[in-house]
């Protein structure tokens, strides 16, 4: 293998780090504020190099597994606390972002994944990359939210206000919904050219639908002018049905036949 | 800027304007009413319309809500059953009677058990399911009916979101008993028209017949494994890469070195023992390997994956086993000829991802004999007819064009904010 899993994710984490450090120390000394963005940065390039590097070695595009797919997200995640912080002035979140993508690589490392060039014929569809990278973006989105509104959460319990913050989840939630509504339509049309029906209940449908549903609910709450701050428990608790979505679903008992559990065989 | 409009006196149950609380009660009413005509019917399931009755059926309840919500719109009690709060408990009440399919596995069922009658094996056809998803058709229907009369392009968003979702639903719902799946299996140089589905044993005829005039697989190439028979385990290559079989590939693992020296694709053992070169139909994969072990030095060795006929050559390491396993299939794909009852014929490639229409019908290709692999003689087709699927694509693109005309607002929403 080329390209060294461990090291990459050791680079990326020490940049993380020393970003998130520098970065600390950037509120008196606006000096580092650049070499901690910098630093922040080269940590997620240094994972979408491997991702680069990867795919090329693959010969397919490293979305089949789930190790794989946290690649993706370690690499993004970062990214959205980092858009964040430059259209909104909020700095936290992206901190939060990072604790988040370092959660993903240790997973992978703990996990290695078995290289596998094969892809089989219903993953070979010009649907695979526009459905799972909607669904990554969305993922990403919703993941940054629920980090928000945990912190919107904690700021809460200590009796202080956060409008901002609150406005910033609820705007990842939107975003994040809206890629999530293309990402099922997507599979549902890449699902009746492959399988045959568009919609068959599968697990990893129920379970996506399960998480569409919890943040339709969310919108029509905020719509109802139900108390923001209320809704950031909401928003917080949403990541634990999106994880089982994301990544329990295979560990269910319904999941026995799910056309979309490629880990094993 | 927050609006606290809290009341501090406390609304009574019933007393008007219904909320939360009488809506939380409704959707649970509805639920367990739906629970109890399941358990009351012996678990049969909501009974399947077909077309037409089905699309009158569908109709008349669009009018019925049309018309309840144009003609009551003053009304509290109509205007609660379109309101945010009982569609927010009846999204409740559909993800918890989802949640119970996305846990237990559906599909069949002991007859007679509890669980059984209660239809939790079959969630999304149970009466439980289908009373909340009408529920909730209509509540969201009637708050369509608001936006849709008097009309205003600020409304466009809304209308293009809930009523894509709304004829996505419904025509989902509505049309999934006229939902025809038939599996076909031909065998190599034969025609069948007979489709059989996973419920039934009694074949039912389709109104044109598939000749199967070639099946084709094409595979990956076969791996270099190492086996463990007393663990029946296979053990990981030292990279944790799976190591496809060429000319020149070199694999390691604790303690033992292998480099492929030589890899036909399609061979078969000589008159003097020695695998050479054969054509691709009858031949299998035959690989020369050198192996070196820490504890015997080197030796070359011939393996293969064998085939459904011809036996599979593996080195014996001295308890462990060097294998090669086929390769996972790449592509299969079966060359027809569909023919109707008048004679008019078409000639197809089907493949996994790559139907084709014929007659309202799509065919798919579904599997082949797996035993058999490359050599599979059996191909399965599946034929599909689904007649309102355009009507559920239209509510889906529907529900992509609010997408992104919300998108747009709420990016334009932002600039505004700030």
């Amino acid at each position: 293998m080329m390209v060294d899993f461990t090291t990459a994710a050791l680079v990326a984490m020490a940049c993380w780090a020393t970003g998130s450090f520098a970065g600390f120390f950037a509120r008196r000394t606006p000096a580092l504020k650049l070499p901690a963005f910098l630093l922040s940065l080269a940590g997620s390039l240094a994972i979408a190099g491997f991702i680069a590097a990867y795919w090329i070695v693959l010969d397919r595009p490293p979305l089949r597994t789930l190790g794989e797919t946290r690649l993706w997200y370690a690499a993004l995640i970062p990214l959205v606390g980092f858009l964040v912080e430059y259209r909104w002035k909020i700095a936290w979140l992206k901190y939060y972002c990072m604790g988040l993508a370092a959660f993903f690589l240790v997973i992978n490392m703990n996990h290695p994944e078995v290289f596998d060039k094969t892809l089989m014929p219903a993953l070979q569809s010009p649907w695979f990359i526009p459905h799972v990278v909607v669904y990554l973006v969305g993922y990403v989105l919703l993941a940054a939210s629920s980090v928000a509104a945990l912190h919107n959460v904690s700021l809460q319990l200590r009796s202080k206000s956060n409008a901002t913050g609150e406005s910033v989840a609820h705007y990842l939630a939107l975003l994040g919904f809206v890629f999530l509504t293309f990402g099922l339509i997507f599979g549902a049309l890449w699902a009746k050219e492959a399988w045959g029906h568009y919609w068959t209940w599968d697990p990893k449908e129920t379970w996506a639908f399960l998480s569409w549903l919890a943040y339709l609910g969310y919108l029509h709450a905020w719509r109802y002018k139900i108390d923001q701050a209320k809704l950031q428990w909401y928003l917080a608790l949403s990541f634990l049905v999106l994880l089982v979505c994301w990544f329990g679903v295979n560990y269910l008992p319904s999941a026995q036949n799910s056309v979309h559990t490629y880990t094993q065989g | 800027m927050r609006i606290n409009l809290m009341v501090v006196v406390r609304r009574r149950w019933f007393e008007a304007p219904w909320e939360f609380r009488e809506s939380a009660l409704f959707s649970a009413v509805a639920v367990v009413a739906g629970f109890i005509i399941q358990y009351a019917t012996s678990g049969q399931g909501v009974p399947m319309l077909h077309l037409p009755v089905n699309a009158v059926v569908l109709v008349l309840f669009a009018a019925l809500i049309l018309g309840t919500g144009l003609g009551f719109r003053e009304n509290e009690t109509v205007k609660w059953f379109g309101g945010i709060p009982l569609g927010l408990c009846l999204i409740v009440a559909i993800a918890l009677l989802s949640l119970i399919g996305g846990v237990v596995p559906q599909g069949e069922a002991m007859p007679g058990t509890p669980s059984a009658l209660l239809g939790v094996h079959q969630i999304f056809s149970s009466w439980p399911f289908a009373l909340t998803v009408l529920l909730f058709l209509a509540n969201l229907g009637l708050s369509l009916s608001w936006r849709l009369v008097p009309f205003s392009i600020k409304n466009l968003q809304f209308i293009l979101f809930h009523a894509g979702f709304w004829i996505a639903l419904s025509c989902g719902v509505f049309g999934a008993p006229d939902l025809q799946r038939l599996v076909v299996p031909i065998e190599e140089g034969k025609a069948n028209n007979l489709g059989y589905t996973i419920e039934s044993e009694m074949p039912r005829k389709l109104p044109f017949s598939v000749f199967l005039k070639d099946f084709s697989l094409e595979e990956y190439p076969p791996q270099l494994l190492l086996y463990d028979p007393h663990n029946d385990k296979v053990l990981f290559e030292r990279s944790q890469a799976i190591t496809q079989i060429q000319k020149g590939v070199k694999a390691s693992w604790k303690g033992v070195d292998v480099v492929v020296l030589d890899y036909m694709p399609y061979a078969l053992v000589g008159n003097d023992g020695e695998p050479e070169p054969a054509d691709r139909a009858a031949g299998i994969p035959f690989a020369k390997v050198k192996i070196t072990t820490a504890t015997s030095g080197s030796r070359e060795a011939w393996i293969s994956t064998g085939s459904p006929m011809l036996k599979p050559y593996a080195a014996d390491l001295g308890g462990l086993f060097l294998i090669m396993m086929p390769g996972s299939p790449k592509s299969f794909r079966s060359a027809v000829t569909v023919q109707d009852e008048n004679g008019h014929q078409q000639i197809a490639n089907l493949e996994v991802n790559k139907p084709v229409s014929f007659m309202g019908w799509k065919l798919y290709q579904m599997g082949y004999d797996e035993q058999a692999g490359r050599w599979s003689q059996l191909s399965l087709i599946e034929a599909i007819r689904d007649p309102w699927l355009p009507a559920v694509y239209l509510g889906f693109f529907m529900i992509m064009a609010g997408n992104l005309l919300f998108f747009w607002n709420g990016i334009k929403q932002k600039e505004v904010a700030s």
